[in-house]
């Protein structure tokens, strides 16, 4: 078996709390269902681009899908947590794998609970809300590239903060208030051209923004030029963080 | 494996402080120190994980620097600290484990079944790992080991938490394997356990080994640190131990907490003796009982350290 699949696989079996992983799926649905309905009412149907005109909860709907994304991120840094507290972190290290392995076997790991997430909470909610779709091709690669660098980018930022703070319980206080920071600076709650100026200024560099927006392109057929732009933006995002998570991680002290 | 100059420096201070030594092939080397002489990070750097400041080292037939993939891919180490998964129980973990290290699925089963019978972990194998008492934990540990293959094992202090029967079992076990081929690393502070298992043991001390030999040479070479063990009709007195202690000729005085025997290293037991019923005369306890111990390594470790650190301050001393 290749040797990521391996790890992957270990990643997955050892390190993911089941509680955790349940909760993270509540949240963005709690979002949908809650807020999405209490505010549609008050709230009309709004235009996206390329002329799609959508209701609040579908808009919602769309951003708390990719809060998921968010939320996979976290796990790549308790699962690495988890290793260093274990001891496993090193057992592995002293094992026949590279350290680049190692945290790529993790930002794999992470993609797949990000991911899966994303789709369940998308399988879940969007039916109940009436929604229907038939997205093309370049739509569904769309979406797929939204979710492939947004965990990228999550997951790479979480296991560069779990290296750099020096307790579980740091990072976790750490990581939530910097997710709450990144979640309502962009535009999973409210389209970041109508908040006010310092966020839209903040909201131009969170890459959940790019996420978010390039996400709901794909889903509801309203691309325009600008969601190549910020693909671009959102790539590049997620390969300086992943550079800067490698750095970091080849320092940490064994 | 061949050690040629290995240092580590952590800022200014050397951990290990060019270090050479060779490793035969199915040989159990032992590597003995106290707290802090430099073993893990010795350790550290044989298996990749940290890199030596300067020298090298050629494991297995790979260079340190440049092939440690190589070198890892044929190595085991069990860590003087705790490592499992904390999500998984034994039986899982240890299949999880082979895995990893992509042993073949009905060789993993077989293994296990194998290490579970030897390491005594029959009533536990479905418990999760982190519910475990430290003794089990560290059964799992270094059990998990030998689930994949390997030509040297690195064991870093794994007999710490297991209780004697279970002890005895490990060492047994591998100087089996040793017998099969394997060539064993052995840190431990249990200085019997370096008798029985070890073939040749280097000493090593705040950075520098100190010697390398055998154990029975070691004893030889260093036995005159002698022992004398005595026993009082009364159990125990403080004030002839405090007295006994500060005498010029006794290097350690200590008493065992069973037996209530005192057990004192010495290089000049024939005036320790008169010097122990003086004090307990004037002490008013009896010595019901005294004798001349055999040399043990450890009477030999202590006199090895103590010289090694009498040079050092004489060096310092003249410096």
């Amino acid at each position: 078996m290749n040797i990521y699949l391996r790890l992957v696989y270990r990643n997955l079996r050892a390190n993911l709390d089941r509680a955790s992983l349940f909760f993270e799926l509540i949240f963005p649905l709690f979002f949908i269902f809650v807020q999405g309905f209490g505010l549609n009412g008050i709230v009309p149907p709004f235009e996206i681009g390329n002329g799609r005109v959508i209701s609040y909860s579908l808009f919602l709907a769309a951003g708390a899908v990719t809060l998921t994304v968010i939320n996979g991120g976290t796990n790549a840094g308790t699962q690495l947590w988890f290793d260093r507290k274990n001891g496993m972190f090193e057992q592995i290290l002293m094992g026949p794998f590279t350290r680049a392995q190692y945290i790529l076997s993790i930002i794999f790991a992470t993609l797949i609970i990000g991911v899966a997430g994303s789709l369940l909470v998308f399988l879940f909610a969007f039916p109940v809300l009436g929604a229907s779709f038939n997205p093309s091709l370049s739509g569904v690669l769309t979406i797929a590239a939204a979710l492939f660098l947004g965990t990228v980018f999550f997951g790479a930022f979480a296991i560069a903060l779990s290296v750099a703070l020096k307790s579980s319980e740091t990072f976790q206080i750490v990581s939530t208030f910097a997710f709450f920071i990144f979640l309502f600076t962009s535009s999973v709650f409210f389209p970041a051209t109508s908040a006010p100026s310092a966020i839209q200024v903040a909201s131009l560099a969170n890459p959940l923004t790019y996420t978010t927006d390039i996400f709901r392109a794909g889903l509801f057929d309203a691309m325009t030029p600008t969601v190549s732009l910020e693909l671009g933006i959102l790539a590049l995002e997620a390969v300086v963080m992943f550079a800067i998570a490698v750095i970091v991680f080849h320092r940490i002290r064994v | 494996m061949g050690v040629n100059q290995l240092s580590r420096l952590y800022g200014d201070k050397p951990a290990v402080d060019r270090v050479s030594f060779d490793v035969e092939r199915s040989e159990v080397f032992g590597f003995l120190g106290p707290n802090g002489a430099g073993k893990t990070t010795t350790i550290k750097m044989l298996t990749t994980l940290l890199q030596p400041t300067s020298g090298g080292a050629n494991v297995l037939g790979f260079d340190l620097k440049t092939e440690g993939r190589k070198i890892r891919e044929r190595i085991g180490v069990v860590q003087q600290q705790d490592s499992f998964d904390q999500g998984l129980n034994v039986e899982t973990s240890l299949d999880i484990y082979g895995l990893i290290w992509n042993v073949p699925r009905t060789e993993r089963k077989t293994r296990i079944e194998e290490v579970i019978a030897r390491f005594g972990m029959e009533e536990f194998r479905k418990m999760p790992t982190v519910d475990l008492s430290a003794g089990q934990r560290r059964r799992v540990q270094v059990a998990r080991e030998f689930i994949h293959d390997m030509d040297l094992l690195f064991l870093d202090e794994p007999t710490v938490g297991l209780d004697p029967i279970v002890r005895r079992a490990l060492l047994d076990y591998l100087k089996e394997r040793v017998h099969k081929g394997l060539t064993i690393f052995f840190t431990t502070h249990i200085l019997e356990e370096a008798e029985y298992l070890c073939d040749r043991i280097a000493v090593i001390n705040q950075g520098r080994i100190v010697q390398i030999d055998t154990p029975e040479n070691l004893k030889r070479r260093f036995g005159s640190a002698r022992a004398v063990e005595f026993k009082l009709l009364q159990g125990s007195s403080e004030a002839l131990a405090s007295a006994l202690s500060s005498s010029a000729d006794v290097t350690r005085l200590v008493q065992d907490s069973g037996t209530g025997a005192y057990r004192v290293t010495t290089t000049r037991p024939e005036s320790v003796i008169p010097e122990i019923y003086r004090l307990a005369e004037r002490h008013a306890v009896t010595v019901s009982s005294i004798y001349i111990a055999e040399t043990t390594l450890e009477d030999a470790f202590i006199h090895m350290v103590t010289d090694d650190e009498n040079g050092r301050e004489t060096e310092r001393g003249l410096g």
